[in-house]
C-alpha cells in the first residue's frame, strides 16, 4: 500500500506548509478501501471517492496519479504517475526517486521550484477531454450507480461502453473487473497490458528531466 | 442501452421531428451530481426525458426562472426561438426537457432503458474548469464519514494523490 509511504513523506515535508490529500478511487467505498486506511492510520487526509469524482474532474485515467496545487488553489503540476516507493518497479520499470525528489523541491521552494510548470506548459497538457471521453464518464457513472443500487449485472454493459469510449482509462477497466470478474469482460488485466505493449508502457513516465543531483 | 450525444448531432432530432410524437408516462431514476432521485411520473418522448419543473428542482437544484435555468448564480438562458423544445404545459403541470437541456449545456447523458435510469455527467462549464488552471474543488468523506473539501486546504501546498484497492 502507498499510504504508509506517504505518511513518511508527510512527516518530512509538512513543516513547509505542505498537505497531502489522498483519495481512494473505489466504487465499493469503505468496504474496499477501508482496511488499508485503518491499517496505515495516516495523519494526513484520506478521502473515499465512490463515484470516481476526482478522476472525472481531473481527467485521470489510472492510479496512483498525483497533482500539485499551490497556495492559491492553482494547478502547478498536472496528472502524473506518483509512486512513493519502488514496489512496482519491476512491473513498470519506473524509479520513484526522481518524482519524490521533485516533490520535495516543490514543498521547499513552492512556485519557484523548477518542477512547478509554467502556465503555457500546463495549458498544453490540460486540453479539454474529447466528446467520447466525456460520454465515457457518463457511462461509467451510470454503471457505478446501477452497481450501487443492486444491479451489478446491468452495470456491466455500461462499464464496457465506458471502456470502449475511453480505452486509455485503466480506472474504467480495473474498477469494473474488481466489482465482478475479469471474465465478465472477456479479458484479463495481463492481456490488456500486453495489448498496449507490456507493463513497461503501462504508465507514462513523469515528465521530469533526466536524473541529476538535487 | 442508448446514449445521447451532447455535441450538436442534428441528424437524429431532425429525423425524429417528422415522426408523430409518442409520449409515454414512465417512472424514472435521475442521477444528477451523483445523486439519484426517483421521478414519478416522468415522460419519455422520442428519446427525450421530460420531468415537471418541481421535479427538476428536486433532482438537480436548477430552477426555471424568467432569465433562464438557474442554480444560485449559475444561469443558462434558453434560446428564445426554441423555448417549446424545453418547456411545455400538460395535464396542469409545467414540464421540462432535461435531456434537451443537457444537450444545450454540453452535458453527457447515459441511459439504461430497462431500468429507466438517466445519468447526467459534468456540464461543459465544469469540464472546462481545468483549462483555467484552478484546481477543481470537490467534497468527499473520510473513513468516518466526515466531509472534507479540497478548498479547506487553501493557503497550503497540496499534493493530491489517488490510489485504489484494485
Amino acid at each position: 500500500m502507498d499510504l504508509p509511504g506517504w505518511q513518511a513523506i508527510y512527516q518530512e515535508l509538512k513543516k513547509n506548509n505542505f498537505e497531502i490529500v489522498s483519495v481512494a478511487e473505489d466504487t465499493g467505498g469503505v468496504k474496499d478501501a477501508g482496511k488499508a486506511i485503518t491499517d496505515a492510520n495516516p495523519t494526513y487526509t484520506v478521502l473515499i471517492d465512490k463515484d470516481h469524482l476526482v478522476s472525472r474532474l481531473y481527467n485521470m485515467v489510472n492510479v496512483p496519479t498525483g497533482v500539485w496545487i499551490n497556495e492559491k488553489g492553482r494547478i502547478v503540476r498536472p496528472n502524473e504517475v506518483a509512486f512513493v516507493d519502488d514496489r512496482f518497479k519491476q512491473f513498470t520499470g519506473l524509479d520513484s526517486a526522481p518524482y519524490i525528489n521533485a516533490l520535495r523541491d516543490w514543498a521547499l521552494k513552492g512556485d519557484a521550484s523548477s518542477f512547478a510548470m509554467s502556465e503555457d506548459r500546463l495549458r498544453a497538457k490540460l486540453g479539454p477531454p474529447d466528446a467520447n471521453s466525456m460520454l465515457a464518464t457518463a457511462e461509467f457513472g451510470l454503471g457505478e450507480q446501477l452497481y450501487e443500487a443492486g444491479h451489478p449485472a446491468e452495470a456491466i454493459p455500461h462499464f464496457k461502453e465506458a471502456q470502449r469510449l475511453n480505452p486509455k482509462s485503466w480506472n474504467y477497466k480495473r474498477q469494473a473487473y474488481k466489482l465482478s470478474s475479469e471474465s465478465d469482460y472477456g479479458t484479463t488485466f495481463r492481456k490488456e497490458v500486453d495489448k498496449i505493449g507490456g507493463s513497461k508502457v503501462y504508465y507514462t513516465p513523469p515528465d521530469l528531466p533526466p536524473e541529476k543531483k538535487q | 442501452m442508448r446514449m445521447l450525444l451532447w455535441c450538436g448531432m442534428l441528424a437524429v432530432p431532425l429525423l425524429l421531428a417528422t415522426l408523430p410524437a409518442v409520449a409515454k408516462d414512465i417512472r424514472a431514476t435521475i442521477v444528477y451530481d451523483d445523486r439519484a432521485t426517483e421521478i414519478d411520473p416522468a415522460m419519455e418522448e422520442n428519446g427525450q426525458l421530460w420531468i415537471t419543473t418541481a421535479d427538476l428542482t428536486r433532482a438537480t437544484q436548477f430552477e426555471v426562472k424568467p432569465q433562464g435555468v438557474c442554480r444560485n448564480e449559475l444561469c443558462f438562458p434558453l434560446p428564445k426561438a426554441r423555448k417549446q423544445e424545453f418547456l411545455r404545459n400538460s395535464s396542469g403541470k409545467k414540464w421540462f426537457n432535461l435531456t434537451g437541456f443537457a444537450e444545450l449545456v454540453h452535458q453527457p447523458v447515459a441511459h439504461d432503458a430497462a431500468l429507466a435510469y438517466w445519468y447526467f455527467g459534468l456540464r461543459g462549464d465544469q469540464e472546462q474548469r481545468l483549462a483555467s488552471l484552478d484546481a477543481p474543488d470537490f467534497t468527499l468523506p473520510d473513513i468516518n464519514g466526515k466531509l472534507h473539501s479540497l478548498s479547506d486546504f487553501r493557503g497550503r501546498k497540496i499534493f493530491l494523490v489517488t490510489w485504489a484497492s484494485w
